[in-house]
């Protein structure tokens, strides 16, 4: 049980600290796009954490850097911040998407555990609306539960880009934005009490 | 009977009362419910202040002097007694799969599991599963409610509230424990349970409280998104409307 974590660090972690190899027969009408991405984008991640001449600073920096290919972050803080948003100063924009990548790689990146025997297998894929796929998936933890993973994908110029896991029925975007929205109610309805307490931990 | 029980049990039947009417209108998109809030928050610290000085210094303590299969036979014994409330939720929301899958487990772990220390039907492709009073209430219709943290038990909304009344007043174990004059019986399993569960989150509840900025907001998103999983059986939320961009 080592592995867990952190609920969605849980899935970053284990999902790049485990066997990607495992078969996915696409079963549905959909072309599997998105399932054969996600499953890319873990290899790259086994292949780092399996490395072993790496220190754990590169670790940390490959895994940042893999974060930031394979996720949308811009989108996923713009809509944490929701109705703020439109109501954000260009310049309060800015800072909080810097703030925000920051917020997230500092979140996940950082005390990366090391292969643990996890298995992660692909079990399906739905049509997410538009251009948006729900790739479902299935980690394994030696000794432990099997937890839920789904991963929504958007298509977006020909990229695929992750903009939501959810472990569990927890989405990770819901409850960044349940918490930010929290944050700046508590802060008279300014974003810049959000600012200022990511500002104060990310330093 | 237990003064807890009867505690709870009129706190629930009072707020499950105020949770019926405003529930009904509670629509798809998530929204945090929550009017109680300076409450909330007060006793969401105490519990944390309760939880540093007592329940996680007794669930390391259970960690370091129980070995993980000792553990893991005390979970199995505690999740087979557990089995008689989900089968009746199970009935009550006609799911009649798995109330076969309920039984069956109850069956095999009871006998071939040693009173149920041995998960033998888990092995045997029968998944666990948990249901509770307030999932059912759920199932047919009926929306959280206000968000409502506990004493000691944590995060709760009024119907969650309400049905832990109903499951701990209907429970078997505590009808017989309160039938034979066994009410320790009850108590200390409640308190094993707490431990037990306590001692399975340390690392998970240390990681959110660490990458937070509003721990009690996000225990409570956390929590209302749990529930409603839970309500689905697992099945696909619906899926946030992140706008065509």
């Amino acid at each position: 049980m080592k592995a867990i974590r952190g609920i969605f660090r849980l899935a970053l972690v284990l999902f790049v600290s485990t066997g990607i190899g495992a078969a996915y027969a696409p079963a549905s009408a959909q072309d599997g796009g998105a399932a054969v991405f996600i499953m890319e984008l873990g290899d790259s991640a086994l292949r780092m954490l399996a490395n072993s001449e790496l220190t754990d600073e590169e670790r940390t920096d490959e895994f940042r850097r893999i974060l930031l290919r394979g996720f949308d972050l811009p989108l996923i803080g713009r809509y944490a911040l929701g109705r703020h948003w439109r109501r954000a100063t260009e310049g309060e924009r800015d800072e909080f998407n810097s703030l925000f990548e920051s917020f997230i790689v500092e979140s996940y990146a950082t005390r990366l555990g090391r292969y643990g025997g996890e298995t992660f297998k692909v079990t399906g894929e739905r049509n997410g609306g538009g251009r948006d796929s729900v790739v479902r998936s299935e980690i394994q933890v030696p000794d432990g539960p099997r937890v839920r993973v789904d991963w929504r994908v958007r298509s977006r110029g020909g990229t695929l880009k992750v903009v939501d896991v959810v472990v569990e029925g927890v989405s990770m975007l819901i409850t960044q934005r349940d918490e930010f929205a929290s944050v700046i109610q508590r802060s008279g309805g300014q974003v810049e009490g959000l600012l200022a307490s990511l500002r104060q931990r990310v330093r | 009977m237990r003064p807890g029980a009867v505690l709870i049990l009129a706190s629930a039947l009072f707020f499950g009362a105020c949770a019926v009417q405003s529930d009904v209108s509670e629509n798809e998109s998530p929204t945090v419910n929550d009017p109680l809030e300076p409450y909330n928050r007060y006793m969401f610290a105490v519990n944390d202040a309760l939880d540093g000085g007592v329940i996680r210094p007794a669930a390391e303590a259970y960690r370091f002097v129980i070995p993980q299969p000792g553990r893991r036979a005390i979970l199995n014994f505690l999740r087979n007694l557990e089995s008689p409330v989900t089968l009746a939720n199970d009935v009550l929301q006609g799911e009649v799969g798995r109330a076969s899958v309920t039984s069956a487990r109850f069956i095999i772990n009871t006998t071939v599991g040693v009173a149920g220390l041995f998960d033998a039907a888990g092995a045997m492709g029968f998944e666990r599963h948990s249901e509770d009073f307030g999932q059912t209430l759920g199932v047919y219709g009926a929306g959280g409610g206000p968000y409502f943290v506990l004493p000691i038990f944590g995060p709760s909304n009024f119907r969650d509230t309400f049905g832990m009344g109903v499951d701990v007043f209907f429970d078997p174990v505590n009808l017989w424990a309160g039938n034979t004059e066994r009410e320790g019986v009850a108590l200390i399993r409640t308190l094993v349970r707490g431990i037990d569960l306590r001692s399975r989150t340390i690392e998970t509840l240390d990681e959110i409280e660490r990458t937070s900025i509003d721990y009690y907001a996000t225990i409570r998103s956390l929590y209302r998104q749990t529930r409603e999983d839970e309500i689905r059986n697992g099945d696909l939320a619906p899926l946030p409307e992140l706008g065509a961009d």
